[in-house]
């Protein structure tokens, strides 16, 4: 099939880019706006190319395949009204350079992404639980306990080193007083994000989930090990709690073991 | 006479919403308004004098609506900021709902020089500076940030809908809306 690489949303070269952007597809589909962000500061870039109104079948249908991945409730539309949101962004761009409209754009689609996503986790911490959601938790739970048994003096041992990098421990702003049933803000939900990012770049030391209550247990493989926003505030602050004792080493493997 | 200068001028606005603006023409306008070109000119001049008319009558309804159901339903400035897209839901999924004009209008009139483009242009800021109003009356430090990320998921939610009727899109636009509502006044 042919492609109008002119195009900016219909460019094969931007799904190579967001396919590259990001270990998670909620971060695949936000690096959407950065990417045009970027692009559209690039010198002489609408010299080249254009924004059309053409239905941009291959960026829906990669963003359609993300919000599946994510487990969005309804990943056509929300892959439709990212896309939506990122071509009326980019237009605004055009027209308006100063208005920072591909980083507001990005707030709105992480809050549509949360919109769609915050029920699913809920049903799957809840007591039904889904089958499949059950077998991945057990899954992840003994891998979990397995890796905690291998590495255990291996930790212990990277723990008193100069390289345990303490960024996530200082970070305290997301300890939330508020233990109650609200759902997440935008605001907590981009500061998770960013956290999870930070942990991906690391090679991090999960702490043991072997003796944790049952709840904890849940929240802790799909909030803290799976990456998975919590579904409330309560949860976000075990979560949290979970999160600092998760010790990362940024250092790279190579430059480490050269010392 | 005034009665058949608003005849002409809701039967372009039901038509051009049903059918399209570029899709409808004179002839089908004065036939379905029972009345004659000579008379639709002298009111309206040209075909696009007459869209004008139709974006900025029907931009007028929608800010009234909205206006009356914010002022008559809600007290405090912050509430009608978090009932906003309450109202847009009802709205948009009303029966009567066809989409929204300067939307619309600006698809079909995508060039930057046409005056339907310009005016749907004015519109989208219009509608963009009344949310800052709303944030800027509730004590929102960004009511210019969450104003534009509003408009842009507003924007976005009804071309959804426009495009798939029932999607479902301004469900998730609310709740999308709410969380960065709530997200900027706790700022």
């Amino acid at each position: 099939m042919n492609y109008d690489d002119s195009d900016l949303l219909s460019s094969s070269w931007l799904i190579y880019m967001l396919a590259k952007s990001s270990d998670t597809p909620e971060g695949r589909l936000l690096s959407l706006f950065d990417i045009l962000n970027d692009w559209l500061k690039a010198p002489n870039m609408l010299k080249h190319c254009h924004l059309s109104n053409a239905n941009h079948s291959l960026l829906l249908d990669y963003c359609i395949t993300q919000a599946q991945t994510l487990g969005a409730e309804n990943p056509e539309i929300l892959a439709e009204h990212i896309v939506l949101i990122a071509r009326n962004a980019a237009q605004q761009n055009i027209t308006h350079p100063s208005s920072n409209s591909l980083t507001h754009a990005k707030k709105a689609a992480s809050a549509l992404i949360l919109a769609q996503t915050q029920p699913v986790i809920t049903k799957s911490i809840k007591p039904a639980l889904s089958k499949p959601v059950t077998y991945s938790i057990a899954a992840t739970l003994a891998l979990a306990v397995c890796a905690s048994l291998i590495w255990a003096p291996f930790l212990k041992d990277q723990q008193s080193t100069e390289h345990v990098n303490a960024e996530l421990n200082k970070d305290n702003t997301l300890i939330i007083a508020k233990k109650d049933d609200q759902p997440l803000t935008a605001h907590d939900a981009t500061q998770m994000y960013a956290k999870y990012e930070l942990m991906r770049q690391g090679t991090c030391q999960f702490p043991e989930a072997l003796l944790m209550p049952d709840k904890h247990k849940a929240i802790y493989l799909e909030n803290v090990v799976g990456g998975k926003l919590p579904s409330n505030l309560e949860d976000l602050a075990i979560a949290n709690d979970y999160l600092e004792k998760v010790k990362c080493n940024f250092t790279p493997m190579l430059m480490a073991a050269s010392k | 006479m005034t009665g058949l200068r608003e005849k002409i001028l809701t039967t372009a606005s039901n038509l051009f919403q049903t059918q399209g603006i570029n899709s409808t023409g004179v002839d089908t306008i004065v036939a379905v308004a029972g009345t004659t070109k000579m008379t639709l000119y002298k009111y309206f001049g040209s075909k696009e004098v007459l869209i004008l008319e139709v974006l900025k009558q029907g931009h007028q309804d929608f800010q009234n609506w909205l206006n009356d159901k914010l002022s008559t339903n809600t007290k405090q400035p912050t509430e009608k900021l978090q009932k906003l897209f309450d109202y847009i839901e009802e709205w948009v999924t009303s029966p009567d709902f066809h989409g929204v004009g300067f939307i619309k209008a600006s698809a079909e009139f995508p060039k930057e020089d046409n005056p339907v483009h310009q005016l749907s242009s004015q519109q989208s800021q219009q509608f963009k500076q009344y949310i800052h109003h709303l944030a800027t009356e509730a004590n929102i430090k960004d009511a210019e940030g969450l104003a534009l990320q509003l408009s842009l998921l507003f924007e976005g939610a009804v071309q959804a809908e426009q495009m798939k009727r029932g999607s479902g899109a301004i469900k998730y636009a609310k709740t999308a809306a709410k969380f960065l509502i709530d997200g900027a006044l706790k700022h």
